[in-house]
């Protein structure tokens, strides 16, 4: 049995509750804020000697000076003197611990004396409940990062049951920028998930959208340096030190539409770089994402819903007012039926179409046809459809999906409809995983707490709620979670808390932490996390490893972004990957033959298809050209007419 | 008492102690078993004040000088120089409690505790010494004589003391209750006393360095000519100065010593003394951070005077406050008191 570390005191002043106790220890103890210990109670409670778990959450250290005018008066005013006393006076380091269980746990009374340990491996796995889900066969531990204290070396699982659901779930990260928390936390997570998941659960796969910087952008990549001590923590939790084995990248393309509007456009890392592109039908489901409430009043609202029913990909037949028949496929044909449409209603005098008041009409062609300029490069003018693999997701997959920069319109655009389509997926059970995470930065700007209601904000609110139920299972982030909206993260049974600004913790919120606590918090190295979850009566410090991928900042040195190119050297670096035998002068040919907007169609349908012979594929889509001949430099003679039909009657 | 760890009882005791009682309450309790018709009394007064005596009334006695041929004041520290080396390795001290727990017939019945305490000092901090555990002895102090009933088996426990035998000319106390009071509070002073000789003999015959004894070391053969105990007292109602010798002595200023001289008291062994001003008394008493040191007479006295002269300063911080006697008390006796403060 180890040496005891400490022995619990109670005064009338400072009593010890059910639910929290005092002890002193040496002043050399390894004793600190966040740290696990075992009471071993002196008299047995029902037949059994009671272990307390607690954690220290607060500490005092005083001597026995009653006034520090004494100390002054000792060392004659001067500090210097102080170092040369001969005793040093008495000192005491008094410590408040919060219980984290009892055992027994009935019946529940106020801790008692007794002899104050340190709390080891098991010791800790009791304290924090995780002996329940740690069980031989029945294991649904996911490992959060490693407890230290003294000898001590712990690591810390989650229950998968409460993290990935179905007894709770979602995790939500809270930290201050640029400290290696937020970012750093989730790609070891997820690389934690993937390793342990229990196959008998099911597949899980996830979904990472980028809104910052390079940070998601090299998942992929190894990381350029891992330290001993880091690959020590990757061994002691069972997860291997390599990057994401399966990783897909997913962005528009720029307004111009002649590469990718992404980071990780460096010709090196393309082979997994998929575009986005999004068509009339698409978009249309979602308008109500990048209208406002002005914008989309009732009347709107339902010529939007007749528009997605009766008009897009349906034949409208000439009739009343159009003058000829329509099939809408794309914004263009919308664009050309709105036109028809009103131009017949200005000619015949009407001022409703189908109920629709003609200025509902004009109001409504306003807002969606400046949807594709608006969300250039995402939204196409043509039928062409580049999307996320829905329904053939892979297990232990990362799918990213670039959107850090894109208009703040295109961002809310792809989030609601990429969430939209996962969540009917998974409400299908045709995902192609069982369990999907999605990973979404910057909270404060997607589910802010006092702004106005959003779409993305229903959504966010709809998965942090619901989402559990289908398998659905939100990882958010933010810098201040006081910001955001309480019920999403309410509902994050699971959260993390990097190093806190001083500000943050000084909300509300962190009301329940000790001033210790609150403390430590606001000093967090990097690589330290504060962890809360459903079965930890008390937040937990824990130590995670530095991510096993490249970071975003080494990334974008590594591998620089493409320079922004014209549209010949936009087609040689789309299609080469397709046919290595296309070159540069082949592009050139091509872009001195068409228009940019024909050649940007046919790059984005070859691409999409992805053919066996994508250079015949990709002309294939262009119009015919046949070339004027000349000969010898001389005009070509005029063909001759063609001699009269014997017995023409109008011969003269 | 006794069980607690580390803590012993009085060598002497021989006894088994289990069911003794442990604090005033207890004693209450517990003599009503023995003695059935006592009355208990209520708030516990305590008698921590010695009470004047005959013989404890202040004097000024002349010094028997033994360096050089008159009463002196010989400077042996600058006071804001003197921080810092202490040859002190460990500082004994005594405690006492003396309540009046019950009372049979207007006779008190009086429990105390005494203990007395080494902490040696290791790397600057204090810390029980090894050597010897803290003594906590709890003893009821009745006069047989005037209490009627008492069981037999209970005068006869060694922790049952009498205090109105007959002394060796034949005197017992009157039944005057504050004269019982002054036997009980005398015969715990002689307890105390007596611990605490026995911790400091043991330190004398087990360490080499030097033990700071709070009071006089003169009531052992053994400590008061060991060159390994050093006697403090901070009382002066004896004052070994008269004449010009008075004059000399409050005219001490900080960093001053007197010159050695001898005490031997009755019935008590002789020791070299001398007194040192740890702090200024400018604006304050005559007898301001003074206090009387002895030591066994042996070796280079005057060396060895100027060197526990300046020990003696060097003590002097950390400040002892809030204890009233700071300014002659060293930290290393408040820190003990505190310890069996806790203990006791």
């Amino acid at each position: 049995m180890s040496e005891p570390l400490g022995r619990v005191v109670a005064t009338e002043r400072k009593p010890n509750t059910p639910h929290e106790f005092h002890f002193w220890t040496s002043l050399d103890c390894p004793v600190g804020i966040g740290t696990i210990v075992r009471v071993d109670g002196s008299h047995p409670v029902d037949g059994h000697i009671p272990h307390i778990y607690g954690i220290v959450v607060e500490g005092f250290s005083y001597t026995d000076l009653q006034s520090p005018m004494h100390d002054v008066l000792g060392h004659d005013g001067s500090p210097a003197n102080a170092g040369f006393g001969v005793t040093e006076r008495s000192e005491i380091r008094l410590y408040t611990a919060a219980v984290l269980r009892q055992i027994p746990e009935e019946p529940l009374q106020p801790v008692p004396m007794g002899e104050v340990f340190l709390a080891g491996e098991e010791d800790v796995a009791a304290a924090l409940r995780m002996d329940a889900y740690l069980k031989e066969g029945a294991h649904t531990g996911i490992p959060i990062g490693v407890y230290r204290a003294g000898a001590t070396d712990s690591v810390i699982w989650l229950d998968a049951d409460f993290l990935l659901g179905p007894e709770a779930a979602h995790l939500n990260i809270s930290g201050m920028s640029g400290l290696a928390t937020k970012t750093s936390a989730v790609e070891w997570l997820l690389s934690s998930v993937f390793t342990h998941f229990p196959e008998s659960k099911g597949s899980i796969a996830a979904v990472c959208f980028n809104v910052k910087g390079p940070d998601l952008c090299y998942l992929d990549q190894p990381a350029s340096r891992l330290e001993d001590s880091d690959r020590a923590l990757y061994e002691k939790m069972g997860v291997k030190p390599a990057p994401f084995q399966k990783v897909e990248y997913f962005a528009p393309y720029n307004a111009k539409g002649f590469s990718l509007n992404t980071l990780r456009s460096n010709e090196a890392l393309l082979h997994n770089v998929t575009p986005l592109t999004w068509g009339l039908k698409e978009v249309l489901q979602y308008a109500e994402v990048l209208l406002n409430k002005d914008d989309l009043d009732a009347k709107a609202d339902a010529l939007i819903d007749f528009i997605g029913e009766r008009v897009v990909n349906c034949r409208m037949e000439k009739e009343g007012p159009l003058s000829r028949d329509h099939t809408v496929q794309t914004f263009a044909d919308l664009e050309a039926w709105f036109r028809d449409l009103l131009q017949g209603m200005e000619r015949l005098n009407n001022e409703s179409w189908r109920t629709h008041h003609i200025a509902t009409i004009r109001k409504v062609r306003n807002r969606l046809s400046n949807i594709s300029t608006r969300c250039a490069g995402l939204v196409t003018d043509t039928a062409d459809v580049s999307d996320l693999p829905f329904g053939s997701f892979e297990d232990r997959a990362v799918y990213v999906v670039d959107v850090a920069s894109l208009e703040e319109d295109a961002q809310d655009l792809i989030f609601a409809r990429i969430v939209s389509r996962l969540r009917e997926h998974l409400e299908r059970r045709d995902l192609g995983v069982k369990h999907l995470i999605v990973f979404v930065d910057e909270l404060n700007k997607y589910a802010p707490g006092d702004a106005q209601d959003t779409y993305v904000r229903k959504m966010l609110l709809d998965i942090a709620e619901r989402g559990r139920y289908l398998g659905l299972v939100l990882f958010s982030a933010q810098q201040f979670r006081s910001q955001v909206h309480r019920r999403v993260v309410g509902n994050s049974a699971t959260a993390l808390y990097g190093r806190m600004d001083g500000d943050e913790l000084a909300t509300p919120g962190y009301s329940v932490l000790s001033p210790a606590t609150r403390t430590k918090l606001a000093t967090l190295e990097k690589g330290q996390l504060m962890v809360r979850h459903p079965h930890f009566t008390q937040p937990i410090f824990v130590r995670f490893p530095r991510p096993a991928v490249l970071s975003g900042r080494e990334g974008a040195e590594r591998y620089p972004q493409a320079v922004d190119v014209g549209i010949e050297a936009a087609l040689y670096r789309s299609l080469r990957p397709l046919d290595p035998e296309i070159t540069l002068a082949w592009a050139k040919n091509m872009a001195a033959l068409y228009d940019e907007d024909e050649l940007i169609a046919a790059r984005n349908a070859t691409t999409l298809a992805r053919p066996d012979n994508a250079r015949a594929f990709f002309q294939s889509r262009l119009k015919k050209i046949i070339p004027v001949e000349t000969a010898n430099g001389k005009e070509k003679a005029s063909a001759p007419l063609r001699p009269l039909p014997v017995g023409d009657p109008y011969e003269p | 008492m006794g069980h607690r760890t580390g803590v012993s009882g009085n060598a002497d005791d021989g006894i088994e102690l289990n069911g003794w009682p442990g604090s005033p309450h207890e004693a209450t309790r517990y003599i009503l078993g023995h003695l059935p018709e006592c009355d208990p009394v209520e708030d516990f007064p305590r008698q921590t004040e010695r009470p004047v005596h005959g013989e404890d009334a202040p004097v000024l006695l002349p010094p028997d000088v033994i360096e050089g041929e008159f009463f002196r004041a010989i400077h042996v520290a600058d006071p804001r120089t003197a921080r810092g080396t202490s040859g002190f390795a460990g500082f004994l001290d005594g405690t006492q409690d003396v309540r009046v727990v019950n009372q049979s017939h207007g006779i008190p019945i009086v429990w105390a505790t005494v203990s007395a305490a080494i902490r040696a000092r290791v790397n600057r901090r204090l810390v029980a010494w090894t050597g010897r555990p803290p003594i906590v002895s709890r003893r009821y102090y009745i006069p047989f004589r005037y209490v009627d009933g008492l069981h037999s088996e209970f005068r006869s426990h060694p922790q049952v003391i009498d205090t109105a035998r007959e002394d060796a000319s034949g005197k017992v106390p009157s039944r005057h209750p504050a004269a019982l009071m002054e036997a009980a509070v005398q015969r715990v002073q002689q307890d105390r006393e007596s611990i605490e000789l026995e911790l400091a003999e043991a330190w004398c015959a087990s360490e080499t360095a030097t033990l700071f004894v709070d009071g006089s070391i003169t009531g052992s053969r053994l400590v008061s000519e060991s060159t390994r105990a050093v006697g403090i007292v901070k009382s002066h109602r004896r004052l070994y100065a008269d004449g010009d010798a008075f004059r000399t002595l409050v005219g001490l200023r900080a960093g001053e010593r007197s010159s050695i001289f001898r005490v031997a008291p009755r019935s008590r062994y002789p020791v070299a003394s001398w007194y040192v001003r740890m702090r200024s008394a400018t604006g304050r008493d005559a007898l301001f951070g003074l206090v009387r040191v002895e030591a066994a007479i042996a070796g280079d006295l005057q060396a060895r005077a100027d060197e526990i002269s300046r020990w003696i300063m060097a003590e002097g911080s950390p400040l002892a406050l809030p204890d009233a006697r700071w300014d002659k008390m060293a930290y290393g006796i408040r820190d003990t008191e505190e310890f069996l403060r806790a203990i006791s």
